[in-house]
């Protein structure tokens, strides 16, 4: 497979046709906003516009072709360095045809927003919140978006590749303290 | 067991063959009286939650209107340090997800490592997974089955349940030395073969465990008391829980029969024999009784498996992926190189992504993996079925009575490692 | 071959509870009872049934397979085996060893001047043990830690070396277990 995101400009129907009918009705409903598919590994992905991506979720959800009930994960990936940055990524299982898809939404980092799927599956709630933590990502019209795993005061979004992994945070609360690890007498 | 009411719920839905819903009416006194929402705060460590989760609760006497749970006490930033990592470095991470069943977590890390690197262990690895999971999922079913008999009150069946796990830990021991960092499974193959003696140990401790487990269900699934608090309690409706992303026993117990073992076979899931429990009103006397009918498939798999184990190698012949043996790399020159590589460099992917699922103790595992064809990740996402799990567990709880929380908490079996990741 | 899908059986439970539950009452006291019996008896006996172990009075039998903390193998002349090619360094996840290789008055060979294991770190997965190519750090079966401050925690060469006598029966296990 060649990398996928560096395809994101080209119009989709420079690739070859995909062995998945998901991704082939995609590709034809959808044209020009659908950008790539790929089947790497037998994964089925498309790379989806920003702006179609409600648009995707509802007919994947809705259509009997397709019925992708269950939203699995959702989560994101920083590519420092390329751009667009960071790539939001769903995978969806439908239950009843037993089938997956992969659903990626390139995202530049200055503008770093994309719409919830809340609306379309209810559990995409925690999983959006904790990208949100980690990477940073708004998500346009969720609920309830806060951090999940982090506590507020935390600066920064750790998963980022450009956060260190060494880096200490600010200690919060009363007997905020640093001390010595190595030379910390117990017994003391 | 402790005097708590279990009755009275709201149950959606009245069609249910069993679930019984019996709302209490409010009376005339209780509508006088001033209404303010007392809130209780359980956790991050309740005696009565296996996992450091926190739940705020909105009360109205003992009704519970309002419920949210907060998660995160247990993060650890295993995404961060495998990405920091070589590939092979995650192994001893996977451990620590969920870390009553890790064989599973190192299974399904290898599962994906090795759909990515295109390549397939052999086949006797391929049957020591399968034993490896299933005694791992074994241990995770008692250890649910246990929490949620001790927090009912029921201590004597904990300890069964423990003792049984103990027994599945034992043969942990053998596979790989450890009984929980178990840090088994390696990209194309296992860490080490097990000793002749298995099949033997095998046997006899899922014999005793078996016996354990007898006594466990002779002691809790004729007692009124347990039912009482089990029945008709945590139920939401199957296509909620669809749309919640919920997997594993807690779905199955209302009746979808979705497990990735059948859906999709990985390893040799597809050339054993094996049933798939399923409930039929989806609370939690169901997923109680589905964790119990899928020890006793583990059981008959794990069987099978020791008989039909075929000899052979359990590491892929690649010397880009595997390490040699010790001998060989002391007596020839091109092994030493291979794996002074291995270890500094790490195995290399060809550039790609990929999603592999596992069928977890509570739910779909998956690993989805990024490379960019270097030794390490770009990113190794676990999909964990104890978060999106826990998430369902407000819309349960709501409505419902204060005692209800804890057969709920312990049947939806949050595991926080897993989790909070 | 294939995974059949059956339902579980709850509508009997209750009935077999009896009337009050007086049934299942009788039952658990039967179970408890035959427990608290057997154990009594292998008690009375000498011969234990229960599960858990007098420790420290007592010990378990530890597997072949045992990983408990990383250690030196020390050659018969007193010399550590390790030959500081750092191997075990890198593939340690947790970055708890440290090395300050030096050489040895033999040409050929190096040494460890310094071998630290922060075992406070260290979380005994064994992947020291599985890169090491000389056999020189092998995974022992001890187990206690403890110290009186974190700094207490960090073993070096001298508290690490264990001579390899003691630890033949790991050595063969290595061995056999990572012969392919
Ligand atoms: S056992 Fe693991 S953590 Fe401990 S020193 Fe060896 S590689 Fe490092
Ligand atoms: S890998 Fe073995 S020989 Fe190399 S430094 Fe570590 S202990 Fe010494």
């Amino acid at each position: 497979m060649s990398d996928p995101t560096n395809d994101a400009t080209e119009p989709a129907d420079a690739l070859v046709q995909p062995a998945s009918p998901v991704l082939r009705d995609l590709l034809s409903r959808f044209a020009g906003r659908v950008l790539a598919v790929s089947e790497h590994r037998g994964d089925a992905t498309a790379i989806v516009d920003r702006a179609a991506l409600l648009e995707v979720g509802r007919h994947l959800r809705d259509d009997a072709a397709c019925a992708f009930d269950m939203l699995l994960d959702v989560t994101a990936v920083d590519y420092l360095g390329r751009r667009p940055r960071f790539e939001v990524v769903y995978h969806l299982l439908s239950i009843d045809r037993n089938d997956r898809v992969r659903i990626k939404v390139p995202l530049e980092e200055e503008d770093l927003v994309i719409p919830s799927v809340v609306p379309i599956w209810a559990g995409a709630d925690w999983l959006e919140r904790e990208t949100f933590d980690l990477y940073g990502v708004r998500f346009d019209g969720h609920p309830n978006l806060k951090r999940i795993y982090l506590y507020e005061e935390f600066e920064g979004h750790p998963l980022r590749k450009d956060y260190p992994k060494e880096k200490r945070q600010p200690l919060i609360g009363p007997g905020a303290v640093r001390r010595d690890p190595m030379n910390d007498d117990l017994t003391r | 067991m402790s005097d708590t009411h279990g009755h009275g719920h709201h149950v959606e839905e009245e069609e249910k063959p069993v679930a019984k819903a019996r709302p209490i009416e409010p009376t005339e006194d209780s509508l006088d009286l001033p209404f303010e929402p007392m809130e209780l705060k359980m956790g991050p460590s309740h005696p009565a939650t296996h996992g450091t989760v926190r739940i705020l609760l909105k009360l109205d006497g003992e009704r519970i209107v309002h419920s949210e749970v907060e998660v995160g006490y247990l993060h650890r930033g295993f995404e961060k340090e495998c990405e920091s990592g070589l590939w092979y470095q995650a192994f001893p991470y996977t451990d620590r997800l969920n870390y009553v069943s890790p064989i599973i977590n190192n299974v399904g890390y290898a599962l994906a490592c090795e759909k990515l690197f295109g390549i397939e262990a052999p086949e006797r690895a391929q049957w020591l997974r399968v034993i490896a999971s299933e005694v791992s999922r074994m241990s995770d079913h008692y250890t649910c089955l246990g929490a949620c008999s001790l927090e009912l009150g029921a201590f004597t069946a904990f300890l069964y349940a423990v003792e049984a796990r103990e027994q599945l830990w034992d043969l942990h021991d053998a596979l790989c030395g450890a009984r929980v960092t178990t840090n088994y499974v390696r990209i194309g193959g296992l860490s080490m073969d097990v000793g002749r003696d298995f099949r033997e140990l095998a046997k006899e401790r899922l014999a005793a465990a078996g016996k354990l487990q007898q006594d466990l269900e002779d002691l809790l699934l004729s007692n009124p008391i347990f039912l009482d608090r089990m029945e008709g309690t945590g139920v939401l409706p199957k296509e909620k829980l669809i749309e919640l992303g919920v997997t594993g026993p807690v779905l199955r117990a209302a009746g979808v029969p979705y497990d990735v073992r059948r859906a999709q076979p990985y390893l040799v899931y597809d050339r054993i024999d094996y049933d798939v429990p399923i409930g039929e009103a989806g609370d939690n006397l169901d997923r109680f009784l589905v964790r119990i009918e899928e020890l006793k498939q583990s059981r008959r798999m794990i069987e099978q498996c020791v008989e039909r184990m075929p000899e052979g190698p359990v590491d892929v012949d690649d010397p880009h992926v595997r390490l040699a043996g010790k001998g060989r790399v002391f007596e020839r020159m091109e092994e030493l190189i291979a794996q002074f590589k291995i270890v500094t460099e790490g195995p290399k992917p060809p550039v790609g992504e990929v999603y592999q699922a596992v069928e977890g103790g509570n739910g779909e595992l998956g690993f989805y993996l990024v490379s960019d064809g270097t030794g390490r990740p770009v990113k190794c996402r676990p999909r964990s079925p104890s978060f999106s799990n826990t998430q369902a567990l407000s819309p349960m709880i709501d409505g419902a009575m204060l005692a209800d929380v804890i057969p709920t908490f312990d049947m939806i079996n949050m595991i926080g490692g897993e989790c909070d990741r | 071959m294939a995974a059949r899908v059956v339902t579980v059986d709850r509508r009997s439970l209750r009935a077999k509870g009896g009337a009050f539950g007086a049934r299942a009452f009788a039952k658990g006291l039967s179970v408890t009872w035959r427990h608290f019996s057997r154990n009594l008896m292998g008690w009375v006996r000498g011969t234990p049934t229960v599960a858990t172990v007098m420790f420290p009075e007592e010990d378990v039998v530890k597997p072949a397979a045992f990983r408990g903390m990383p250690v030196l193998v020390q050659m018969d002349d007193g010399k550590e085996r390790c030959v500081a090619c750092g191997l075990c360094e890198w593939a340690c996840p947790v970055d708890c060893i440290s090395i300050d290789p030096a050489e040895t008055p033999d040409p050929i060979e190096r040494h460890p001047l310094r071998f630290d294991i922060d075992m406070g770190r260290c979380m005994y997965c064994g992947l020291c043990e599985e890169a090491c190519p000389e056999e020189a750090i092998v995974m022992s079966d001890r187990v206690e830690i403890s110290a009186f401050s974190r700094g207490g925690i960090v073993w070096n060469k001298e508290d690490l070396l264990v001579p390899q006598d003691q630890l033949a029966r790991r050595l063969d296990w290595i061995r056999r277990s990572y012969d392919r």
